[in-house]
């Protein structure tokens, strides 16, 4: 009886391990899960792991790699270079002091340009410091280099905006900016003829235009590289962005330096004092109505 | 001299994360970092592959190109290191690098990124060897043991595989012909008999 009751159970099982056997032996098993080629797989796998850096990865490495510090270097040689030309070859410009002194600059106005200034300058050294960091080392220096950057940055973000705001009428392209441009400013030759220019010249209106708005934009990429708030590939752009956008204003810092600080004399104490003399408004600034 | 070389096997990888947690705590990782990850393709599906995935110790690493305190490095041995004290956490390497290997240690002051970390192929740091500096920022130093990296040394499956470039390869190859199934499931033996 027992026998007989065992077998009514082994015979089922001996089926159906017979009918798994027939099952695995057959094609159909070798071609399910696992079996796809490897080169589709890594096809696949590679999507994920290297993400989108076929899109900018490539184009961020080489230029961070070498083309970058080149530019910075270029920009920090040949721009001082020119104008120290400019300085032999056609020299300073100085005006009479004597007639009544023309207010220009209001105490708000000099304030926050000053808060502004010693944020850039501070920009522009740490900045330059990251992009040539390797030849003063790296480590502690140029890491404490990278918080004063940041704290430089807000700083100058919230006087930029106050002196965007009160210097935004007068900054506005009129249409002899064009004219100004032509004669360079007037700054080629050494005869005082009227400079066609408002309160502001066109020089002066594409450095405005250049730290205000391109000091937004670096402000905002400046917060993502810092943060890695964006997606990777976008964070390459913004930084390839930072770079180019830098160089430019690391340019312009340098010409703004050179003109209140050599090209014209007395340049410097109008940002201080807030008054500029009237001759040299009647020839810089011919088209200023008082 | 060798070229020291990671190799995982898609075939085998079973997606375990052991590898990671041997990396993790072996090597005494900071917080917000993983050396290590695996990733896993059509999960669920049939054709579900995982690969782990480290530093690749490339040959002309991109981040060594981008950084710009020279704080990377390479072996003769072709691995890639960096060294904690010149780097000063720009976040270059981590655009430059193609597979998310440099990681940065979080909560610091003002969400500043303190210095990269990144797989040391278990072959420590530029401090003295066997240091407790170099063991306190760069983790353990088998390479110098005469040891393979942690993660390979634990993988229960042998998917991942260090070492020797040359070696490595050889195994990897005797290993999918042995397979004889997908890409190579009809290659020279199968046409030509058994030589």
């Amino acid at each position: 009886m027992n026998r007989k009751k065992n077998f009514r159970f082994i015979l089922p099982i001996g089926v159906l391990f017979l009918a798994a056997v027939a099952w695995a032996g057959s094609p159909q098993i070798l071609l399910s899960p696992g079996s796809e080629p490897s080169t589709a797989s890594f096809a696949a796998i590679n999507k994920i792991f290297t993400g989108d850096w076929q899109q900018y990865g490539q184009l961020f490495t080489s230029w961070q790699g070498g083309l970058f510090n080149r530019i910075f270097l270029l920009v920090l040689t040949i721009v001082p270079g020119i104008f120290l030309l400019h300085y032999i070859v056609i020299g300073a410009k100085s005006f009479s002091h004597a007639g009544t002194p023309i207010k220009f600059f209001g105490i708000l106005t000099r304030l926050l340009h000053w808060l502004a200034a010693l944020s850039f300058s501070l920009l522009v050294i740490t900045g330059l410091m990251v992009v040539f960091g390797k030849f003063l080392g790296g480590g502690a220096l140029i890491m404490s280099g990278r918080s004063v950057h940041l704290i430089a940055a807000i700083v100058f973000c919230l006087s930029a905006a106050g002196l965007f705001l009160i210097w935004l009428k007068d900054m506005l392209p009129m249409p002899h900016d064009v004219l100004w441009l032509f004669i360079m400013g007037g700054y080629l030759s050494k005869k005082k003829k009227p400079i066609p220019a408002g309160k502001f010249n066109a020089g002066q209106k594409i450095w405005f235009w250049l730290a205000t708005i391109g000091g937004g934009v670096m402000a905002w990429s400046g917060y993502n590289l810092y943060s890695f708030a964006a997606p990777t590939d976008q964070l390459r752009q913004m930084a390839i962005l930072h770079n180019f956008l830098a160089a430019a204003l690391v340019g312009f810092f340098i010409i703004h330096l050179y003109m209140s600080l050599f090209a014209i004399k007395g340049s410097l104490t109008s940002m201080i004092s807030g008054y500029k003399s009237s001759d040299e408004v009647a020839v810089m600034h011919s088209r200023y109505k008082i | 001299m060798a070229r020291m070389k990671f190799l995982c096997d898609v075939e085998r990888c079973i997606d375990c994360n052991g590898c990671v947690i041997a990396c993790k705590e072996g090597n005494q990782v900071p917080v917000g970092v993983n050396r290590r990850r695996v990733i896993t393709i059509g999960e669920g599906k049939p054709g579900e592959k995982s690969i782990s995935v480290a530093c690749m110790h490339c040959s002309d690493a991109p981040c060594i190109a981008v950084c710009p305190v020279d704080a990377i490095y390479q072996r003769e041995d072709g691995i890639v290191l960096v060294n904690k004290k010149t780097c000063i956490g720009c976040g270059y390497c981590f655009m430059a690098c193609p597979f998310g290997a440099p990681q940065f240690p979080s909560g610091k002051v003002f969400g500043a990124r303190g210095a990269m970390d990144k797989c040391t192929f278990c072959a420590g740091g530029p401090e003295e060897t066997f240091s407790d500096e170099e063991k306190r920022l760069y983790g353990q130093n088998r390479i110098a043991e005469g040891k393979v990296p942690l993660c390979a040394a634990m993988c229960a499956t042998k998917a991942l595989m260090a070492g020797d470039a040359n070696v490595v390869a050889d195994a990897y190859r005797k290993r999918v012909f042995a397979r004889g199934s997908g890409a190579n499931a009809w290659g020279w033996d199968k046409a030509y008999g058994k030589k």
